[in-house]
């Protein structure tokens, strides 16, 4: 019994440290960064994308095509330098549910598309269980970084720790004003 | 969810959206890509069998099959030429034979196959004026029991 609350003990701390955020933060940012990066270098193809979920109108999916990009770079810089972390979680985790929905859409469909989530080639990352499964894990990330507090460890906290070492290093020390009658 | 989180969402959405546009706006993308591409969408016409057999039998058009090379060779339309979406710049030469104006019809495998529009926009973006899309492709054509080498 003790054993397992041991166990226990040692994986809600590994859970809850602050490393661990800071590496789930960086990979699930990582990969939005990535995946908006591709989005960014064919604008247009991304709107076929789109267009291919037969969902769409052409206006929607231009607007689409024009703005979730940026939102996944934004948002994936925000969570790897640990600016707005809840907040871009929060998008993050939002757009994952909608794409998500959208390939279950098309495998319910019998779509035989792309999903047009890293990459504009129409051959490449065909839509299936696969690709659900895969999202479904990265929400599962997202979802493990709300449950938690933010984390202390960000880029600003960095330079807030260099700074307070500066300051140490350069106020000179405080002289003692002891009162005499 | 917080008032400050609120914010800080709204605040990342806006800026994607005004980034967004500039990006596009500076790459002549999405809203503002030249008429010539943001016609490309609109530019195919989507034709059922009845026409597809009409065009075949009236023998003024191609038939491009976009599947890959094996499942051109299990079975294709009679006459048809085959190039492979995904293997399209290999294709050049064979398309350079190809008069710009005559009527291509292209297909694949069926209605839940979209190579045959994104072959045809690129067929489009090529220099060929005459373009459509026979969407129940070669299932369709197979099954009605029409022209096909095997």
């Amino acid at each position: 019994m003790e054993n397992s609350r041991s166990t226990n003990n040692a994986i809600k701390t590994i859970v809850e440290h602050p490393i661990t955020n800071l590496v789930v933060r960086c990979l699930l940012g990582g990969i939005f960064l990535y995946a908006g990066l591709g989005k960014l270098i064919a604008v247009d193809d991304f709107t076929q994308s789109i267009l291919n979920y037969k969902i769409f109108s052409e206006n929607i999916a231009v607007l689409s095509a024009t703005v979730i990009p940026w939102l996944e770079v934004l948002c994936g810089i925000s969570l790897i330098l640990g600016i707005y972390q809840r907040a871009s979680t929060i998008i993050i985790t939002g757009l994952l549910g909608i794409f998500t929905l959208l390939v279950l859409w098309a495998l319910m469909h019998g779509l035989d598309i792309s999903c047009g989530c890293f990459t504009q080639d129409p051959n490449a990352g065909k839509i299936g269980w696969l690709k659900v499964l895969e999202n479904c894990g990265y929400i599962l990330l997202g979802v493990f970084l709300l449950t938690q507090p933010e984390s202390p460890l960000t880029f600003l906290s960095l330079f807030s720790r260099k700074k307070i070492e500066e300051n140490s290093n350069t106020t000179p020390p405080e002289e003692n004003n002891d009162s005499t009658d | 969810m917080k008032k400050q989180q609120i914010i800080e969402i709204c605040l990342l959405v806006g800026l994607s959206i005004v980034i967004g546009f500039l990006y596009t706006y500076i790459t002549h993308q999405g809203f503002f890509a030249p008429p010539k591409q943001a016609k490309a969408h609109q530019q195919l016409e989507i034709i059922a069998l009845p026409q597809a057999k009409e065009a075949y039998y009236s023998g003024s058009v191609r038939f491009i099959d976009a599947r890959n090379e094996f499942e051109f060779k299990l079975g294709h339309i009679r006459g048809a030429i085959d190039i492979p979406l995904h293997d399209f710049d290999r294709y050049q030469t064979v398309l350079s034979e190809i008069p710009k104006d005559v009527l291509l019809i292209v297909y694949c495998d069926g209605v839940q196959c979209n190579s045959s529009i994104e072959l045809a926009k690129k067929l489009s973006e090529l220099g060929f004026s005459n373009i459509k899309v026979f969407f129940g492709g070669w299932q369709e054509w197979r099954t009605a029991g029409l022209p096909i080498t095997q």
